[in-house]
């Protein structure tokens, strides 16, 4: 009985073949013997690799049982013209074999690249994207451009056609079935991919046509090089710097302090004096006692979760702000006119902004409709002004806002290069201001700058308005 | 099933251990127990907000009581309602059409001048006067599809305390078991329980006999061969109630810790968990029940066990019906085949022709035979019920003989 080769769930296994012949065809290959089903077994990521090695030994024969993933054809393709960067991106991915990373800051337009490419490669595509909004935009930027009605899988919808746009997490679950049914899978903002489970997408699927997107490849755990394995090796880079001024507009920063109002100042300072006395009481007794500790025993303590739930007021109390709400008064009067993205570091704060101005919020249980609508209003200035939580700090696609301001968030760089990312669309010759809300003398303050460590942020203006 | 957050385990010189509520330790939770399910039996259209305010408030004054506890109970709690999820979008509907109505008039200031006529209360007061409802009740109904906001429909959760106890803790043992790379279960019994659960569950076994109805089976994934993982520890979670309404078992779970040191999970059905499923029936058909009531546990030398061998080849598992063994050590497999259709006449033939290498006998109904059909060695026709004296001779000639040779078909 000749070997054969088959697909089962996230892995690959080889029937029918001796140590002997393994070791004569693919060396010291990706193979581990598995008594359970009597099979050489692997992960599903190395088909690409096993079939070159089968190929390169005619003589054996294995027959593949993988099914070969289904060809499309276009009923149309309304692409713009590449720009010559972009031009240069696909041809260094197609070069390196049809698999790689392409690294270009936001705007500077990765999704054009990725539709280039699935024009070209013809074969069933899965875009994996990381949140619900941004599988939606892809869905709706693959039917501009092929008049193609692509399958969705996610939020709360199971949708499987030759095109399907997923999101990691549900490309994460669904993967063991899906794994043999495309021949291309695009990663965007793929320096998410290497996280522990999130990887699992790009090794339960035999995909031999891989493309990650992304502005900021680097993970702070340094696990952006197993991209290598995952997808292939970074084949085109473009820094923000290139970027700044030739295909996005310039901006400035302004960071603007607001203090509390007495009300809130006192019950923070009440909290904080809470914090402060247990926290000292405690290190008294035991060296190096840190939130951590807290943590832990108030499982077991009345006292201690009392104080966490201290700690959680104050940085409530920031968050939310009154005095935020005055500045933004402020903002919006001084923009009165033009479109200002608000983003607000809670749920609980983009609601507030909602209601003090009944302006609409695009909200991580918004659905899909609703978004639609949002995000049209706001490019057909029918909405000047929206506020968003985390939803848009990465990629989604926002028509042309020349103001953003920042009432709240976290410190990390990459949210940050997102974020201005968003603000800083081409037009004209206008520039971008991204303002900075933060609260005087409280953790807010040093979140705001170790924001502005990350280069995208440049020198800030404070103004006091 | 609870998130993974939610998890409250201790980790105690190699041993993972799940949090446990029992009467001993925790007698006053029953009381807990009993105000939680009164104030979500009695919350009709309170918000999911203040139910987890009223669950928090129960426990406020208890010194042993983890955060992750509470919201525990009500995450079991909520997977019991049916909230007002406003699938048909009214508050999203009432959105668009406030924040449309405001768009003209933006920004909404506090003070009106010059520049901009138009305060935040004027524009809300003609806002509502165009809908016709008082802004209290708007602003009220804006984000009411909020998930905090959602106001509870009914609640389906019973009124037993000590149910909702037993579902924590046994919901916190399949949260520990979403770091499980390995099960390992010793069984003596419901071997075709456990591992049809297992298969539905997607895992693989590996079988090892240790005694005379005694087997070792190891569970893990596909992929398991190749690395450490805890791919399939979800899997694993959803396995484990199968395993806590079977008899006679013991659980050694291999789990990744979270700070990557390896521990074990470890947990018999002498632990007294509950499963909310029904145990597994004792016998498959009223045919093999009238059998085994007839031959009695043990006859001229024979003891009769039901389901107590199995036998396996890569991922293919078979439980005969009954074992046979005798005083001297002789060991046969007996299989009742039923009165089913076509189909399942067939998959017991392939099963059967699978392992005849093993010493089975095997009771077929009269009408299944073709007429004029001679009976093959080691086959035993019956017409209705089986009779001990008939299986009785069948097994003497094998012991005499040295074996079960049975024709296939």
């Amino acid at each position: 009985m000749p070997a054969s080769l088959r697909y089962d769930s996230g892995t690959l296994l080889l029937e029918g073949t001796d140590e002997q012949t393994i070791v004569t065809i693919f060396g010291q290959g990706p193979w581990t013997w598995d008594g359970r089903v009597s099979a050489w077994r692997c992960e599903a990521v190395y088909y690409a690799a096993v079939r070159a090695a089968l190929r390169a030994h005619p003589d054996h024969q294995v027959i593949d049982e993988v099914p070969p993933p289904p060809r499309v054809g276009w009923k149309q393709v309304n692409l713009p013209e590449l720009r010559p960067e972009q031009k240069q991106a696909i041809e260094a991915w197609q070069t390196a074999g049809s698999r790689g990373v392409v690294v270009m800051p936001t705007g500077t337009g990765k999704t054009e690249v990725a539709l280039a490419a699935m024009a070209e490669a013809r074969v069933s595509t899965l875009v994996v994207a990381p949140v619900r909004d941004l599988m939606y935009q892809w869905h709706r930027r693959i039917l501009a451009a092929f008049d193609y009605d692509a399958g969705i899988i996610g939020d709360n919808t199971f949708n499987l056609r030759s095109i399907t746009v997923t999101t990691y997490d549900s490309a994460y679950i669904h993967m063991p079935v899906l794994g043999t049914l495309f021949g291309l899978v695009v990663f965007d903002e793929v320096h998410h991919l290497p996280g522990k489970c999130r990887r699992e997408a790009a090794l339960l699927c035999v995909a031999p046509l891989r493309l990650g997107l992304t502005a900021t490849p680097e993970r702070s755990d340094g696990r952006h090089q197993d991209l290598d394995q995952l997808i292939g090796p970074t084949v085109f880079r473009m820094s923000v710097a290139e970027a700044k001024g030739r295909t996005l507009a310039d901006y400035n920063v302004v960071r603007v302090p607001v203090a509390l109002i007495p009300e809130e100042q006192a019950r923070y300072e009440e909290a904080s004096q809470q914090v402060r006395l247990f926290m000292m009481a405690r290190q008294k007794e035991q060296r190096g006692y840190a939130w951590e500790d807290l943590c832990a025993e108030s499982g077991k303590d009345p006292e201690a979760r009392g104080v966490q739930k201290c700690y959680f007021l104050m940085k409530s109390i920031e968050d939310r702000a009154a005095e935020k709400l005055r500045v933004l008064e402020d903002i919006f009067r001084l923009h009165a006119g033009e479109r200002v993205i608000v983003f607000a570091g809670s749920n609980a704060m983009a609601r507030d902004v909602s209601l003090r101005f009944l302006v609409p919020t695009l909200l991580s249980h918004s659905r899909k409709n609703e978004r639609l609508k949002v995000l049209e209003g706001f490019a057909a200035h029918r909405f000047p002004i929206i506020v968003a939580n985390q939803v848009l700090d990465e990629g989604v696609d926002v028509p042309e806002a020349k103001v953003a301001v920042v009432i709240g968030g976290h410190a990390s760089t990459r949210q940050a290069k997102q974020r201005l990312g968003r603000i800083l669309r081409r037009s004209g010759q206008a520039r971008a201001t991204l303002y900075e809300v933060v609260c005087e003398d409280t953790h807010d303050v040093k979140r705001s700058q170790q924001r502005r460590r990350s280069d995208a942020y440049g020198r800030p203006r404070h103004r006091r308005l | 099933m609870l998130t993974g957050d939610l998890a409250i385990v201790v980790y105690e010189r190699g041993r993972a251990l799940p949090d446990r509520l029992t009467r001993r330790t925790h007698a006053h939770y029953v009381g807990f127990t009993e105000r939680m399910l009164a104030a979500y039996r009695d919350g009709a259209g309170q918000r999911r907000r203040d139910l987890h305010r009223a669950v928090e408030t129960i426990f406020a004054d208890e010194p042993d009581c983890d955060a992750r506890r509470v919201r525990a109970f009500c995450k079991l709690l909520d997977d019991e309602c049916d909230y007002d999820t406003d699938r048909t979008g009214r508050a999203a509907k009432l959105r668009l059409r406030v924040f449309s109505a405001a768009a003209p008039y933006q920004p909404l200031v506090r003070e009106p001048d010059r520049l901009f006529e138009r305060s935040a209360t004027e524009v809300k007061t003609t806002i509502a006067r165009e809908l016709g409802r008082p802004w209290e009740e708007i602003e009220a109904a804006l984000y009411a599809d909020v998930i905090d906001q959602q106001r509870l429909k009914s609640f389906q959760g019973g009124a037993d305390p000590l149910a909702l106890l037993a579902r924590y803790n046994v919901s916190q043992v399949q949260a520990c078991l979403y770091r499980a790379e390995r099960l390992t279960i010793t069984a003596a019994s419901d071997f075709k329980t456990i591992l049809r659960q297992a298969k539905l569950a997607r895992l693989l076994h590996e079988i090892e006999r240790r005694g005379p109805t005694s087997y070792h089976i190891r569970l893990t994934g596909p992929a398991s061969v190749l690395k450490g993982t805890r791919r399939y520890g979800v899997s694993m979670a959803r396995f484990l109630p199968s395993l806590l309404a079977c008899k006679g078992w013991s659980l050694e779970a291999s789990l990744q810790a979270p700070w990557g040191q390896a521990v074990k999970l470890l947990l018999s059905h002498r632990d007294g968990l509950k499963s909310h499923l029904e145990d597994p029936p004792a016998f498959d058909s009223l045919l093999e029940e009238k059998f085994a009531e007839r031959f009695g546990t043990e006859r001229e030398g024979w003891r009769l066990v039901r389901e107590g061998s199995v036998i396996h080849q890569d991922q293919h598992v078979f439980v005969p019906d009954f074992t046979f063994q005798h005083e001297d050590g002789t060991e046969v497999l007996f299989e009742i085949v039923g009165f089913w259709t076509p189909e399942y006449l067939e998959q017991k033939r392939t099963t059967l022709r699978r392992f005849r290498r093993h010493q089975i006998l095997v009771a077929v109904p009269e009408r299944s035979l073709h007429d004029n059909a001679t009976v093959p060695e080691g086959y035993l026709v019956y017409k209705t019920a089986i009779k001990p004296n008939a299986v009785l001779e069948a097994l003497e000639r094998v012991r005499e003989g040295g074996g079960v040779t049975r024709t296939t078909d």
